[in-house]
């Protein structure tokens, strides 16, 4: 592929000799651009059919993204939804993601310049989990369904390209992580016995997404327990660990990705979302000496530090941050996802 | 068959911040160091700094934390970054973990 000048600097159109696969993965890895795996050509049209799925003007910023100080326009981001696989019909899912990543809550810049292998993950809810074709059941995390695959990829390259968060000078991320490749998951609603995630923090909006930076997913199982209190102590010890950033910074986030099958259990036992938090928040425990023999700075709250050191102390400051939905298909396995720690998450309205 | 593509990038903010240019000439210059919060950033940053000031006739001026209530995983305030610019020629800054 040959030397391409800029053509239309507004647009960001450039003039390539071959849109072909091979052609288009050389001329991106050449640029620096990419994740390493082959790309979706977006051409001019490709974009402008993702954009027929937007609503507002094109080039209007929904998010400014650090380190790069990048504009995610509407085009910017389908742009990298076309190069992503993403169905132009996703576009609105991939918008309200980034525009998520824009809030300073998130806290962006951290999360791109921490050695932490932090990932967002976008959890998608409501009407457009079906609608779209997002697999929210057996193997919700895992490869299979382009919608999850892709929409979790092109938010992964809008924060490669648009944020400049390539590893070394955007993304300091000592060893990273597989979800920095694609991290998209679906709430399983038809499956859970509460109200949707999104409506139980105010999003009262038929579809919505939500942002958490953390880690991967950490499984816990649990086979044969038919109370919940037995199930969520597998929980509640694969988050007692020093190994998180949550054991030293106490306003950090846990999201518990419940499968349905220890859902229903919770629901048998009449136990509400705010109830597994709260049994949480009081079991996932350890002593104060212990963190305090493990760190040398704690960021944690003032009513932790004043605890002595026999207290059992929280994995994160109070119940409100322990957040539970439901995803995944038959079976009894479920996951904690601790969080980077000096972020918070987003849920947001899906709107192109 | 040539065909136009989109730039995945996308256009910079209006007032992004671009990495300066390094200092040409060093002797004689004017040190500071921005301690970045790590564990022990401001011990080893600061033995750095008087290391190459030893060895370049400079000064190390000022050693500095990023303002009230920051740490690792907060940014630098305006401020700070202010007065370090007016201050000294070279910041050495960033240790990892």
């Amino acid at each position: 592929m040959g030397d391409n000048a800029a053509v239309d600097d507004y647009q960001g159109l450039v003039e390539v000799a071959d849109q072909g696969p091979e052609g288009l993965y050389e001329y991106f890895s050449e640029r620096g651009w990419g994740d390493g795996l082959p790309l979706v050509a977006p051409t001019h049209d490709r974009v402008e059919e993702s954009l027929s799925h937007a609503d507002g003007d094109p080039d209007e910023p929904v998010a400014i993204l650090s380190p790069r100080d990048g504009v995610a326009t509407r085009r910017a981001v389908a742009v990298n939804a076309v190069l992503a696989g993403c169905r132009p019909e996703y576009l609105p899912v991939v918008l309200t993601a980034v525009r998520a990543l824009g809030h300073q809550q998130i806290n962006l810049r951290g999360v791109n310049a921490t050695t932490h292998p932090v990932a967002p993950l976008s959890i998608v809810h409501g009407e457009v989990v079906d609608a779209l074709g997002f697999n929210a059941g057996l193997g919700a995390f895992g490869p299979g369904t382009r919608a999850n695959a892709t929409v979790g990829r092109a938010v992964r390259l809008v924060l490669l390209h648009v944020a400049g968060a390539r590893p070394g000078p955007g993304d300091a991320s000592t060893q990273g992580q597989p979800s920095k490749y694609t991290y998209c998951v679906a709430e399983n609603s038809a499956e859970s016995p509460w109200e949707p995630y999104h409506r139980s923090v105010g999003v009262e909006a038929p579809s919505a997404v939500t942002v958490h930076c953390g880690e991967n997913p950490h499984n816990f199982h649990d086979m044969e327990s038919d109370r919940i209190e037995r199930i969520l102590d597998k929980a509640a010890s694969a988050m007692a660990t020093f190994g998180v950033n949550n054991a030293c910074i106490s306003g950090g986030e846990w999201f518990i990705g419940l499968c349905p099958e220890h859902a229903a259990v919770a629901d048998v036992d009449g136990w509400g979302r705010a109830d597994v938090a709260a049994y949480l928040f009081e079991h996932a425990r350890r002593p104060a000496s212990e963190f305090r023999a493990q760190f040398d700075r704690l960021a944690w709250a003032d009513w932790m530090r004043a605890a002595d050191d026999e207290t059992l102390l929280p994995m994160t400051q109070e119940p409100g941050n322990i957040r539970v939905f439901v995803t995944g298909g038959p079976g009894k396995h479920s996951c904690v996802i601790p969080s980077w720690g000096m972020t918070r998450s987003v849920t947001l309205p899906v709107a192109g | 068959m040539a065909t136009l593509i989109h730039r995945p990038d996308g256009p910079l903010a209006e007032g992004a911040v671009q990495l300066s240019s390094t200092t040409p000439v060093l002797s004689g210059g004017r040190i500071g160091v921005l301690d970045n919060g790590k564990p022990n950033a401001r011990l080893l940053l600061t033995r750095a700094a008087e290391g190459l000031a030893g060895r370049i006739g400079g000064h190390l001026i000022t050693v500095t934390g990023k303002g009230a209530g920051a740490n690792a995983a907060t940014a630098c305030s305006s401020q700070v970054l202010e007065t370090l610019s007016k201050e000294v020629e070279l910041v050495l800054t960033g240790s990892a973990d």
